[in-house]
């Protein structure tokens, strides 16, 4: 049990998803972010009902062509789905965008050990490779999105 | 159904000292448009217009399906008005005003002007004249909303109001949008709140339309590009560039046309990428409007050069 | 021309207006109070007390039904209803008119009824008629102009006029012989010449609510 404090039982608990303004990244990401997490944690099930676009804009204050945006990616990363007339609803294998990821990565790894070998590059040699291909790409990735 | 809510083509106004020109806006059903400009700079008069308050000179007006000013009896049978130098009548209660609307307007949901009174915190016998500004502010907006209006315009909703009251107001325009069939279109000074729920905004500056675009697409489109240049290199040729600032060896670039290809041109080009800011949407303004005053200048300075 | 919304407006109008037309009302019955008690003092003070309660509700009226909604900015509130500005016109205009008349026929009313039975001076009864008909006339002009030219300087240079008019004209018909000479006298002469006085200051009632139509109609700003 979590320490409770005697405050806590005066405060009504609100599932409202809680955006902040200070955070200075683009609004849709924040919501995407909040979203991924409840789907991560189990909060919102696959196959269950989420807010609609316009639901969810009117509850976080924050305007549809927004909200519409970050269900969009969503969409896309196969997280959630968005059923014509119907509202939205978690995608029933919302974890399957990270699985097939992480298939793609394994079978990436494999190519590059390989042509290590084909170019005699020691291992130390060719995880200093990897290593200078990741700075690479977060110092772009750090640029494009600047969080 | 497709009929834009809102409708302004070659719109224009001739005053002695301020003229209206190529107003062109259109307004989708269900959306809200936000409508930044500086003081003077015609948001007013635009909005004026779109009430049938003001006989445009030129171009054609359509506002939920009728046309401006001829048909405007019809078309504010749907329309809540709210603007920043309108008053209600100080020596009647709020009470008094509720009713006299009520009597005008077959949807009036009185249980709503009740929530919005609870809500608002005020009171309807009290007498209009004994209300603060925000309070008159919030009056003036239930006495719009509990219509259920098809259209609202605002004209400067939460100038005035402190921060709870204004967190209040937007609460009940999204609230608002909640029904896919209406429509909001406000003018505010307050870029914060204008960036946070417009779906669309528009920027006036001395009588012209400057940009109108989805807010994603400004927010996406803008960036400020911090670079650093080895000594003696050209600034490197990137499209949409407004603006450069900043010193020669370290130039900060304004750009309305981002694109992250653009980061590694840059480095190609021999300049360090620092850092590359997003812009806030006062910001975004601010820049174009510098930008459209600067080429003005530019041009008018060509046209006596050449004359 | 939508009637019940133009009702609507009067309607408020008149209840904006309630209370100084209340009070104008007790000091009609106060001045013609003072004209009963009788004597020369009397008379002169309560006619005095009469005309110039019955000007100022009339002025009051006009002002505050045109230039002070401008003023206090309630036109636009107005114009955001469903209303069109040839309605708001014709509130305006016939708003002053028929609010006013209840004050006017109550104090018109009051003085004919005091003097028929004060039967030595029912003679004054044609003046009377015509110069209330003047202030009648002088109210719509003030409101006319107070709509028109969306000016308080330029409807209190009318008004100023108008009174000074209204003296000038009061002066003059006491002075037409078939009107004049009767006045203090028992026998009521209603002559041609008063039937043609009264119907040039209808007609120029007429004339005073169709122009204020024209004119404003002409505008296009309407805010």
């Amino acid at each position: 049990m979590f320490p409770i404090s005697v405050y806590t039982q005066y405060i009504d608990m609100h599932s409202d998803i809680v955006i902040s303004q200070s955070d200075s990244r683009p609004m849709y990401l924040q919501i995407m972010e909040q979203i991924r997490q409840r789907v991560a944690v189990g909060e919102w099930a696959p196959g269950q009902e989420i807010p609609s676009i316009r639901q969810l804009a009117v509850a976080l204050r924050v305007s549809v062509i927004t909200v519409k945006r970050a269900y969009l990616e969503l969409e896309r990363e196969g997280v959630i789905l968005t059923q014509q007339g119907k509202g939205s609803i978690v995608a029933h294998d919302p974890g399957l965008g990270q699985r097939l990821y992480d298939r793609d990565l394994k079978q990436h790894l494999e190519k590059v050990a390989q042509l290590g070998a084909l170019l005699g590059l020691a291992p130390e040699e060719l995880a200093l490779r990897l290593q200078e291909a990741t700075d690479k790409f977060w110092a772009e990735r750090i640029v494009k999105e600047n969080v | 159904m497709n009929d834009p809510a809102v409708s302004f083509q070659g719109v224009a106004n001739r005053y002695p000292h301020f003229n209206l020109d190529n107003i062109n806006l259109d307004l989708p059903i269900g959306s809200i448009m936000g409508f930044i400009g500086a003081n003077g700079a015609g948001k007013s008069t635009t909005i004026r217009i779109l009430m049938g308050l003001v006989h445009q000179d030129r171009g054609s007006v359509r506002v939920l399906g009728h046309a401006m000013p001829e048909q405007q009896v019809a078309a504010k049978q749907d329309i809540g008005f709210v603007s920043e130098d309108m008053r209600l009548y100080g020596a009647a209660t709020l009470g008094w005003h509720i009713e006299f609307l009520r009597q005008i307007f077959p949807r009036w949901d009185q249980p709503y002007a009740e929530t919005l009174l609870r809500r608002f915190e005020l009171k309807s016998e009290q007498k209009i004249k004994g209300l603060s500004h925000g309070q008159r502010v919030k009056a003036a907006l239930l006495l719009a909303l509990a219509r259920r209006p098809r259209l609202l315009v605002l004209d400067e909703p939460t100038t005035g109001l402190d921060p709870v009251a204004r967190h209040e107001v937007l609460g009940e325009l999204m609230a608002v949008l909640a029904d896919e069939e209406r429509t909001i279109l406000f003018s505010s000074h307050n870029t914060l709140d204008v960036e946070q729920i417009s779906d669309q905004i528009t920027f006036i500056d001395r009588g012209r339309i400057i940009d109108s675009n989805d807010k994603e697409m400004f927010l996406d489109r803008w960036r400020r590009l911090r670079l650093q240049l080895p000594p003696n290199a050209a600034l490197p040729q990137l499209p949409g560039i407004v603006d450069i600032g900043g010193s020669g060896r370290l130039p900060v670039l304004t750009t309305n046309r981002f694109d992250p290809a653009m980061v590694s041109a840059c480095n190609d080009m021999g300049a360090t990428v620092q850092a590359v800011d997003t812009m806030t949407l006062e910001e975004i303004f601010v820049a174009n409007v510098h930008s459209r005053r600067t080429q003005t200048a530019y041009e008018m300075e060509r046209q006596e050069v050449t004359v | 021309m939508n009637y019940s919304m133009v009702k609507r407006l009067i309607l408020k109008d008149w209840y904006l207006q309630r209370w100084p037309i209340l009070f104008s009302l007790l000091g009609g019955a106060l001045a013609l109070a003072i004209v009963a008690k009788g004597g020369q003092a009397g008379f002169t003070l309560g006619i005095i007390l009469l005309v110039t309660v019955l000007v100022t509700i009339g002025a009051m009226l006009a002002m505050n039904l045109t230039v002070l909604e401008r003023k206090e900015q309630t036109l636009a509130f107005v114009m955001s209803l469903p209303v069109s500005y040839r309605e708001y016109t014709a509130a305006k205009i016939l708003g002053v008119l028929l609010i006013f008349l209840v004050p006017w026929l109550a104090f018109m009313a009051g003085s004919i009824a005091l003097i028929w039975f004060a039967p030595e001076i029912r003679g004054l009864i044609p003046f009377i008629v015509i110069m209330g008909t003047e202030i009648l006339a002088n109210t719509c002009m003030i409101a006319a102009v107070g709509l028109i030219s969306e000016s308080q300087g330029w409807t209190i240079t009318v008004l100023m006029i108008g009174n000074l008019a209204l003296n000038a004209i009061g002066y003059a018909v006491a002075h037409i012989p078939s009107i004049g000479n009767g006045m203090f006298r028992p026998h009521l002469h209603w002559s041609p010449t008063a039937t043609g006085l009264l119907a040039t200051e209808v007609a120029i009632i007429c004339l005073i609510l169709a122009g204020t139509f024209f004119f404003q109609s002409r505008k296009n700003d309407f805010l």
